[in-house]
C-alpha cells in the first residue's frame, strides 16, 4: 500500500485537491502547444519536459539515444514499474504560426488536444503527486516520445521499449482528448503512400504509351476499390488524401495517394498490402511510369480483454468520476506495448477538437483537473494491485 | 556613470536573470514585495494566456510576484471575464479614486495602479505580447533586485509584427527611430541609450514612481524617462533584452497621432526645464487626411496629453499607503 504523507484521498475529490494546479497545466499546455515539434524535430519538447522532471527532483531524467524524454519517479518498494507515455509530436509543420489564444472555456493552437496536452499532464504529474503528499510503491516512468506520428512509425517508444532493459507490468498512454477514452486493444493497420511520376526519357517528352500520374493514380484508385474485403475479419481500406497537378492546362508530373488499411486480422493486413503492391507495380508497367508503394507504417492487432483487472480498474476510476468510458478504438501508440505482451490502455485529459475544417484545434480547460485526477486515480488503483492479472487471466 | 560606462554595466539580458529562485531569496532577504499591473483595452485575444503563464510560474510555482493585476480602461469585449477567470485581480479604472475625475487611457490605469496596488516594485507589462515568457517580467525584475541604486528597469526586444499568419523577422519601433531618438539626441542626449523608450514593458520602485507625474495618454513611458532622469540621472536606470516580443501591428496613421501626443509631453518637460520658450499655446487638433474617390477629406482628432500629479500629492494614496505619517 502507498505510504503517503496524508492519507490517501477519495478519487472524486480530487479534481478539487488539484484546483491549485490548475494555471500551472494550462502554462505548460500552453508553452508545450507554442513549441513547434514536427516528428522528427522535437528537440525543444524533450528539453522543456525534462527541464520539469529535474525541477520537481526527479532522480534520473534524460534522453536515450533517439532523443525520448525520460523520468524516474522511484516508488518505495520498487515492486512493479508503471510506464506513462505521451507523445511529444505534431502534425504541424514549424512554418505554421504555433501562438495560442485562450479564453475562460477553451486552449486554441494547432496540436493542443494532440499531444501537447497529453504531454503536459505527464509534465505536471511529479508535482500533482507531491501537492497531494502521494508518495507511490511502484516505480514511475515518465515517456515523452519522439517519432510517434506519420513516418515516425512509433520509433520513438518502439526504441525505448525494445531497450530500456527493465520489465514494464503496466502502461498508460496518455493522450490530450478524449477525456473518457479507455482504449485497450489496437487494430492492425498499415498506412502507405502511392507516388507515381512520370518516367524520365532522355529530356523528350514522355516513353510511348504512358499516361499521366494523375489518370494512372485514378485507374490504382478504381483497381483498389475492386479490391474483395471480408466481412470477417473487420478489414478496411480507407483513401485519405490524394495531391496532383497545379494547373487546369498542364498534365501533373507527379501524383500521390495515401490510404490506410485496417483490420482485426494482421494477415488480412499483410495480404492487403502485397495485392496493392502488385497491382500497383502493374500499373508502372502497362501506364509506363514510375510508381511506388510505400508502406510507412505498420502496427499489429493485438489487445487486452474488457474483463482484464487493469481494465476493469480504469474503467471504475472513470466512473467514480463521473467520466462516461468510451472503449471503441482510436490509433495511439498503445498497440507497441500491447504487441509486446504488456498490459496497457490509453486515456484522454479533456475534450476538445482537431483536424476540423473550420474549428480551429482546441482543447476545453473545465474538464481537465478530471482527466488528470483519473490519472492519478488509476496509478492509485495500480499501486494497490487493482491491476494486477490473476493466473487465470491471459495476455 | 557616463554613457558607455552605463550601457555596459546596465544592459542586461533577461538570462542573466534566469535563476527565479535566487531572485526568490533576494526578494525575500531584501523585504520587498512586487506587484504585476497589465492594462487592458480590449486584450481578450491574448490576455487569458498571460495570465496563466505569468501566474503559474511566477506565483505558483516561484513565488517571485505577491499580486498580478489588470487595470482596464473599459473594455466592451470579455478581457475582464477571462483575466477574472484565471485568478487576477480586476479593475476598471474609471472606478478607482473617481473623486478625482475620469481620464482615459494606458498612462491613467498605470497611475491608478500606484494606488490599488501593494508592491514595493511595480512591474507593468503590456496586455498584447502573442509569445508572452516570464522573460517579461524577470528580466526587469532582476536588475532592481540585484542592485540597489538601480530605481526603474526597461525592456526592449526585436519586435516582429504578425502580419496574418507570418512572422516578419523586423520591425516596429518607428515612433522611436523618427520623433523619440531625434528628440532625445536634441535635449536629452543621455537618454538616448535607452534602445527602446517606448517599450511597453518596464518595472520601477514605487519610491520614485509615486514622484512623478503620469500623461494619461501616449506620453507616459517618454515622460517617465525624462522625469526620473532628471530627478536621479541615468544611473537610476537598467534596460533588459527580452528577445522577441510578438504583438500587433499598428497603423501609420495610428502611430502619428501616437506621436503627437508624445510631442505635446516632451513640449511641456522642455517648457518646464527652459530648455524651450513656445510663444504660444500649443494646439491640441492633430489632422491627418483620408483619400476616396478621388477626393480627399480631413480627419481632426484632439489630442490633449492631459497628466495626473505624482501619486505622492493625492490625499487617499498618502492616507493608504503612509497612515502612520498622516496620523
Amino acid at each position: 500500500m502507498p505510504q503517503n504523507t496524508v492519507s490517501v484521498p477519495a478519487v472524486k475529490e480530487i479534481p478539487e485537491l488539484l484546483a491549485p494546479l490548475r494555471e500551472r497545466l494550462l502554462a505548460d499546455l500552453i508553452t508545450l502547444t507554442q513549441i513547434p515539434a514536427p516528428s522528427g524535430d522535437e528537440g525543444k519538447r524533450v528539453r522543456f519536459l525534462l527541464d520539469r522532471f529535474i525541477e520537481a527532483g526527479l532522480s534520473d531524467a534524460g534522453t536515450d539515444q533517439i532523443g525520448n524524454a525520460i523520468g524516474r519517479l522511484r516508488g518505495r518498494r520498487h515492486n512493479r514499474t508503471i510506464l506513462l507515455a505521451a507523445h511529444l509530436d505534431s502534425v504541424f509543420p514549424a512554418t505554421e504560426n504555433h501562438q495560442v489564444t485562450v479564453d475562460s472555456e477553451k486552449v486554441v493552437g494547432p496540436g493542443a488536444g494532440d499531444n501537447a496536452m497529453g504531454a503536459a499532464g505527464l509534465s505536471l504529474l511529479p508535482a500533482v503527486l507531491e501537492h497531494l503528499g502521494l508518495e507511490l510503491e511502484s516505480d514511475l516512468i515518465l515517456l515523452g516520445s519522439v517519432r510517434s506520428l506519420g513516418r515516425g512509425n512509433h520509433a520513438g517508444i518502439r526504441f525505448f521499449l525494445d531497450n530500456c532493459g527493465q520489465r514494464i507490468d503496466c502502461g498508460i498512454c496518455v493522450e490530450g482528448m478524449q477525456l473518457g477514452r479507455l482504449n485497450a486493444f489496437s487494430i492492425g493497420t498499415a498506412r502507405a503512400d502511392i507516388i507515381c511520376t512520370i518516367r524520365p526519357n532522355n529530356g523528350s517528352s514522355r516513353l510511348y504509351a504512358s499516361e499521366s500520374p494523375l489518370v494512372v493514380l485514378n485507374h490504382v484508385v478504381q483497381q483498389i476499390l475492386g479490391i474483395p474485403l471480408p466481412t470477417q475479419p473487420y478489414t478496411k481500406i480507407k483513401l485519405g488524401r490524394m495531391h496532383a497537378g497545379r494547373y487546369y492546362d498542364i498534365e501533373p508530373e507527379r501524383a500521390e495517394l495515401g490510404l490506410e488499411i485496417v483490420s482485426h486480422s494482421d494477415d488480412m493486413v499483410r495480404q492487403l498490402c502485397g495485392q496493392i503492391a502488385d497491382l500497383v507495380a502493374e500499373s508502372g508497367a502497362r501506364y509506363a511510369v514510375d510508381i511506388q508503394f510505400d508502406p510507412f507504417f505498420t502496427t499489429a492487432a493485438a489487445g487486452i480483454p474488457f474483463s482484464h483487472p487493469l481494465v476493469k480498474c480504469v474503467a471504475d476510476v472513470m466512473n467514480q468520476l463521473g467520466i462516461e468510458a468510451d472503449q471503441t478504438h482510436y490509433p495511439s501508440e498503445l498497440c507497441e506495448l500491447l504487441m509486446r505482451k504488456i498490459p496497457a490502455v490509453t486515456i484522454g485529459i479533456t475534450r476538445g477538437v482537431k483536424n476540423h475544417p473550420r474549428d480551429p484545434d482546441h482543447v476545453l480547460i473545465e474538464p481537465m483537473l478530471k482527466g488528470v485526477a483519473q490519472l492519478v486515480g488509476i496509478l492509485l488503483a495500480i499501486d494497490e494491485g487493482r491491476a494486477d492479472e490473476s493466473p487465470a487471466v491471459a495476455r | 556613470m557616463n554613457l558607455q560606462q552605463w550601457l555596459a554595466e546596465r544592459t542586461f539580458h533577461h538570462s542573466n536573470f534566469w535563476d527565479i529562485k535566487w531572485l526568490v531569496e533576494q526578494k525575500e532577504r531584501q523585504g520587498v514585495t512586487i506587484s504585476l499591473c497589465l492594462p487592458t483595452l480590449n486584450e481578450e485575444k491574448t490576455i487569458g494566456k498571460e495570465i496563466v503563464i505569468l501566474k503559474a510560474e511566477l506565483m505558483d510555482r516561484y513565488p517571485l510576484i505577491d499580486e498580478i493585476a489588470v487595470i482596464d480602461s473599459g473594455s466592451t469585449d470579455r478581457t475582464c471575464e477571462i483575466a477574472c477567470a484565471f485568478g487576477a485581480d480586476v479593475y476598471v479604472a474609471s472606478e478607482v479614486l473617481p473623486e478625482l475625475g475620469v481620464q482615459r487611457g494606458k498612462g491613467e490605469n498605470l497611475w491608478k495602479a500606484l494606488y490599488l496596488l501593494k508592491g514595493d516594485i511595480l512591474v507593468f507589462v503590456d496586455a498584447d505580447i502573442g509569445n508572452i515568457h516570464p522573460r517579461f517580467v524577470y528580466g526587469l525584475v532582476g536588475p532592481l533586485l540585484q542592485i540597489p541604486e538601480v530605481h526603474y528597469v526597461k525592456a526592449f526586444y526585436d519586435r516582429p509584427i504578425v502580419y496574418s499568419n507570418v512572422l516578419r523577422p523586423t520591425g516596429g519601433g518607428r515612433v522611436t527611430e523618427i520623433l523619440i531618438r531625434p528628440l532625445f539626441s536634441l535635449f536629452y542626449p543621455e537618454l538616448t541609450a535607452i534602445l527602446q523608450p517606448l517599450s511597453g514593458e518596464y518595472a520601477g520602485r514605487r519610491s520614485i514612481l509615486e514622484k512623478i507625474p503620469f500623461p494619461v495618454g501616449y506620453g507616459v513611458e517618454t515622460a517617465m524617462l525624462i522625469d526620473i532622469h532628471q530627478k536621479l540621472g541615468l544611473t537610476a536606470f537598467a534596460q533588459t533584452d527580452l528577445d522577441q516580443r510578438v504583438h500587433r501591428n499598428q497603423e501609420t496613421t495610428a502611430l502619428g497621432r501616437m506621436a503627437f501626443g508624445i510631442l505635446q509631453t516632451v513640449m511641456n518637460r522642455l517648457e518646464r526645464e527652459q530648455k524651450l520658450r513656445l510663444l504660444q499655446e500649443l494646439p491640441t487638433i492633430m489632422r491627418q487626411f483620408e483619400a476616396s474617390d478621388g477626393t480627399y477629406r480631413q480627419l481632426e482628432f484632439d489630442i490633449r496629453e492631459v497628466e495626473r500629479p505624482p501619486m505622492i500629492e493625492i490625499e487617499a494614496y498618502r492616507a493608504k499607503f503612509y497612515s502612520a505619517s498622516v496620523s
